[in-house]
C-alpha cells in the first residue's frame, strides 16, 4: 500500500465506516435529512403556487425554490457537521481509546485525517442522497447545471470547514459537550456572525462610486452571500455597503453605473440605504441582469462563491494544521516556555 | 532490555517521579508496586513514548523513549489501566483494527486474530461485542490487543485490577506462558502476594522515588531485616512468652488471636533452638512455621519510611 492509498485508507476510515453505520443514529440522521429537506422543497413550493402562481414564469419559481433549497441544506449541514465531528477525538479520549492509538504507528495526522474523511464521507453522502430533491428544480428550469454544481461545492466546502473546525475544537477540548458547544459557536460566527458583521461594519463608498462596491471581504466566509448570487444569478446589493453623500432629500436618489447597468440608491425609512437596479422592480437579490463577479476589494474580478470556496479552505487548512500540531501526546512545542522548577532534595 | 535511568516527572511544583532507576533483563517478569499515586503509571506512561520525562532517560531494547519513538511503539505492547473498547465492534474486529493500525498485511491478520483469541483463550467470543464483555474477558482481549505485532516487551498497568479470584489466576497463567514465548514483561499492581509468585524481580515506589529494587527474593531480606515465626502452643501461652522473650535471638514477641507471633533474628538453626527451648521447657507446641509476611512486609516498610 502506497502513502497516498494509504492516507486515504488507513484504518482508522474502515473501522470509522464500520461502527458509524452500525448505529441506529445513521439512517435516523439520513432520513431525518431527506424529510426535512423534501418537506421544506414541497412547503416552499405549495407557498410559491398560492401566492404567485406561475404567473411570473416557471423558471422564477425553479429559481426561488432552488434558493430556499439550497441556503435550507447549508442551514441543516450547520447542525450536523459539528455534532459529526466535535466528539472525534474528543470522544476517544472519553472512551480511553486515544493512548492505545498513540503507541500504534498510525501518526497523529492519520487519526485526525481518517476521523475528517469518515465525517466527510457521511456528509458527502447526505449531499448525494439530496441530488434528487433538487432535481425537482429542472423541471421549472431558471437554474442551469453550473448554478447547481457550484452551490454543491460551496455547500460541500462549508461542510468540511466546519468539520475542520469541529476536530479542531475536539482536538483541544478534552470534553465532547464542550467541544460540541465550541463547534456549534464557530458555526454560528463562520455562517452569521460574518454575515453580521457586514451588516455592522459595512464597507464605506461614495455614493458617486461607478462600480457596484463589495460588502467586507471577511462577510465571504459565509456561504450565504455566495449561495445567493449563484442561486439568483445577480450580485447582492444593498448589504454590506454604506454609501455616502447620499441624496439627503430621499428623492430619485443617485444614479451609479455598477457593472451590470444603472443603479439607485436612496435612504431607506430605517435610516440605511437602499439600493436597485434600474432594470429590476425589486431590490435586493431578486434582480437580474447584474454581473456576479465581485467587482472591488480583495477578490475584485472573482466569483463571489469562488472567493467563498478560497477563504473556507484556508480556515480548513489552518483548522487541519492546528489539530495536527495539538494533537500528538509528545509535541515538539510547548506554549509555555517557562520550566517548572525542579523538586527540593529529599 | 529495559533500562531507567534518573528518571524524573514534575507537574507544577510536584514531582510524580523524582530520579527514578531500575533495569529489567530480557525474558524477566519485572513487578512494579506502590501505592496509589506513587509514579506508577507515570513511569509506565514514559517508557510506552506516551509521556515526555523532565529529566533523565529511559531505553527500550537500546532505543531512546524521547527519540526512537516510533521504534518503541514495534517493540513494546501496552496495556493501560483501562480497557480502551469500542462500541459496536466485535472482539475479531477489534483485534483486527488494531492489527491493521501496527500495519499487519490483511492476509495475515485473520491468523494473528485466530491465534491471539487461543493464547487467551476467547476464540469462542470471537464473534461478540467488545463492549458486552464481562471485566475480565476484556481484560484478556485487551492483553491480545497489546500482543498484535508481537513486540519483546510487554508494559502493563494493573492488568489484574478488579478480577476475580478465578481471572486473577488465569490472568496470570497467561503472563507465564507469554514469559516462557521470550517476551520481557513489566506488570504494575496492588495484589502483592501474585507479585510474589509471578515476578522474578520487583521495584517498589512510592511519592515518585524507588524504594527499592531487585530480584524479589533479595529485595524481601534487605526490607525485612528480621524472620518471623507463628507458633501456637496448647493453654500454656504465658509460659511460652516467659521463656521466648529473654532469648538473645527473639527481637519482639507478642501473642496475636491465638498465636505467638516471634521476630527474631538468625536462620534455620536458631529457629531450631527456640522451637527446643519450647519444648525442653514442657511446652506443647501444636503448630510452629515461619511467617510468610514476605513482600507485603517488605512493601509496607519500604512506603513507610525513607530506606533510601
Amino acid at each position: 500500500m502506497n502513502t497516498a492509498t494509504r492516507a486515504l485508507w488507513n484504518p482508522i476510515v474502515a473501522k470509522e465506516y464500520r461502527t458509524r453505520m452500525r448505529t441506529w443514529r445513521s439512517p435516523l440522521a439520513i432520513t431525518i435529512y431527506i424529510v426535512l429537506l423534501g418537506g421544506i422543497g414541497w412547503a416552499v413550493f405549495a407557498a410559491l403556487i398560492v401566492t404567485t402562481g406561475f404567473g411570473q414564469g416557471p423558471g422564477i419559481l425553479g429559481q426561488e425554490l432552488f434558493t430556499f433549497l439550497i441556503l435550507f441544506q447549508v442551514a441543516l449541514l450547520a447542525f450536523i457537521t459539528p455534532a459529526l465531528t466535535a466528539g472525534a477525538i474528543s470522544g476517544e479520549r472519553e472512551r480511553q481509546t486515544l493512548d492505545l492509538l498513540f503507541v500504534t504507528p498510525i501518526a497523529p495526522f492519520s487519526i485526525i485525517w481518517g476521523k475528517l474523511l469518515a465525517s466527510m464521507s457521511f456528509v458527502a453522502l447526505l449531499l448525494i442522497i439530496s441530488v434528487p430533491i433538487f432535481s425537482l428544480v429542472f423541471l421549472f428550469g431558471g437554474v442551469d447545471l453550473y448554478q447547481i454544481v457550484s452551490a454543491f461545492l460551496v455547500t460541500a466546502v462549508t461542510a468540511m470547514t466546519l468539520g475542520f473546525v469541529g476536530v479542531a475544537f475536539s482536538t483541544v477540548m478534552r470534553r465532547t459537550l464542550a467541544a460540541t458547544v465550541a463547534s456549534y459557536g464557530a458555526a454560528f460566527v463562520l455562517l452569521a456572525g460574518t454575515l453580521l458583521w457586514g451588516a455592522v461594519f459595512p464597507t464605506e463608498v461614495d455614493a458617486s462610486v461607478t462600480t457596484l462596491p463589495a460588502p467586507p471581504a471577511i462577510t465571504l466566509v459565509s456561504p450565504v452571500i455566495p449561495l445567493l448570487t449563484i442561486a439568483t444569478n445577480v450580485p447582492v446589493t444593498g448589504y454590506g455597503v454604506r454609501y455616502k453623500n447620499v441624496n439627503p432629500n430621499g428623492g430619485p436618489g443617485i444614479l451609479n453605473s455598477s457593472g451590470g447597468g444603472a443603479q439607485y440608491c436612496m435612504a431607506s425609512p430605517n435610516g440605511g440605504v437602499m439600493c436597485q437596479s434600474g432594470v429590476a422592480t425589486k431590490p435586493g437579490f431578486l434582480q437580474s441582469g447584474s454581473a456576479t463577479a465581485i467587482q472591488t476589494g480583495l477578490f475584485q474580478g472573482w466569483q463571489y462563491w469562488q472567493a467563498n470556496v478560497v477563504m473556507q479552505l484556508v480556515i480548513s487548512l489552518a483548522a487541519l494544521l492546528f489539530s495536527a500540531l495539538m494533537l500528538p501526546p509528545v509535541r515538539r512545542f510547548h506554549f509555555r516556555g517557562r520550566r517548572a522548577p525542579a523538586p527540593q532534595a529529599a | 532490555m529495559i533500562a531507567v535511568e534518573d528518571l524524573t516527572k514534575i507537574y507544577g511544583n510536584r514531582a510524580a517521579l523524582d530520579r527514578v532507576s531500575f533495569e529489567v533483563p530480557e525474558r524477566e517478569i519485572f513487578g512494579f508496586v506502590g501505592p496509589n499515586g506513587a509514579g506508577k503509571t507515570t513511569t509506565l506512561r514514559i517508557l510506552a513514548a506516551l509521556l515526555q520525562p523532565t529529566g533523565g532517560k529511559a531505553f527500550i531494547d537500546g532505543s531512546d523513549v524521547t527519540k526512537d519513538r516510533e521504534k518503541v511503539h514495534t517493540r513494546i505492547g501496552y496495556m493501560p489501566d483501562f480497557f480502551g473498547v469500542y462500541d459496536q465492534l466485535t472482539v475479531a474486529e477489534y483485534l483486527d483494527f488494531y492489527a491493521a493500525c501496527y500495519r499487519q498485511p490483511k492476509q495475515r491478520r485473520r491468523k494473528i486474530v485466530d491465534d491471539l483469541l487461543a493464547l487467551v483463550g476467547m476464540t469462542e467470543r470471537k464473534n461478540q461485542q467488545v463492549d458486552s464483555l464481562s471485566r475480565g474477558l476484556k481484560q484478556r482481549v485487551c492483553l491480545a490487543r497489546a500482543l498484535v505485532h508481537d513486540p519483546a516487551v510487554l508494559l502493563l498497568d494493573e492488568p489484574a485490577s478488579g478480577l476475580d479470584p478465578r481471572a486473577r489466576v488465569e490472568l496470570r497463567e497467561i503472563l507465564r506462558e507469554l514469559q516462557g514465548m521470550g517476551k520481557t514483561i513489566i506488570i504494575s499492581s496492588h495484589i502483592l502476594p501474585e507479585l510474589t509468585e509471578l515476578c522474578s524481580m520487583i521495584g517498589i515506589i512510592d511519592h515518585g522515588r524507588m524504594r527499592a529494587t531487585g530480584p524479589v527474593h533479595d529485595v524481601i531480606a534487605r526490607l525485612t531485616s528480621g524472620r518471623r515465626l507463628h507458633i501456637r502452643v496448647l493453654d500454656e501461652k504465658d509460659a511460652a512468652l516467659e521463656i521466648l522473650t529473654p532469648l538473645p535471638s527473639i527481637r519482639h514477641v507478642e501473642a496475636v488471636n491465638g498465636t505467638i507471633e516471634a521476630e527474631y533474628d538468625g536462620d534455620e538453626q536458631t529457629a531450631s533452638d527456640i522451637l527446643l527451648a519450647l519444648t525442653q521447657a514442657g511446652i506443647r507446641v501444636s503448630s510452629f512455621a515461619p511467617a510468610d509476611g514476605g513482600l507485603e512486609d517488605a512493601f509496607m516498610k519500604a512506603t513507610s519510611e525513607d530506606v533510601g
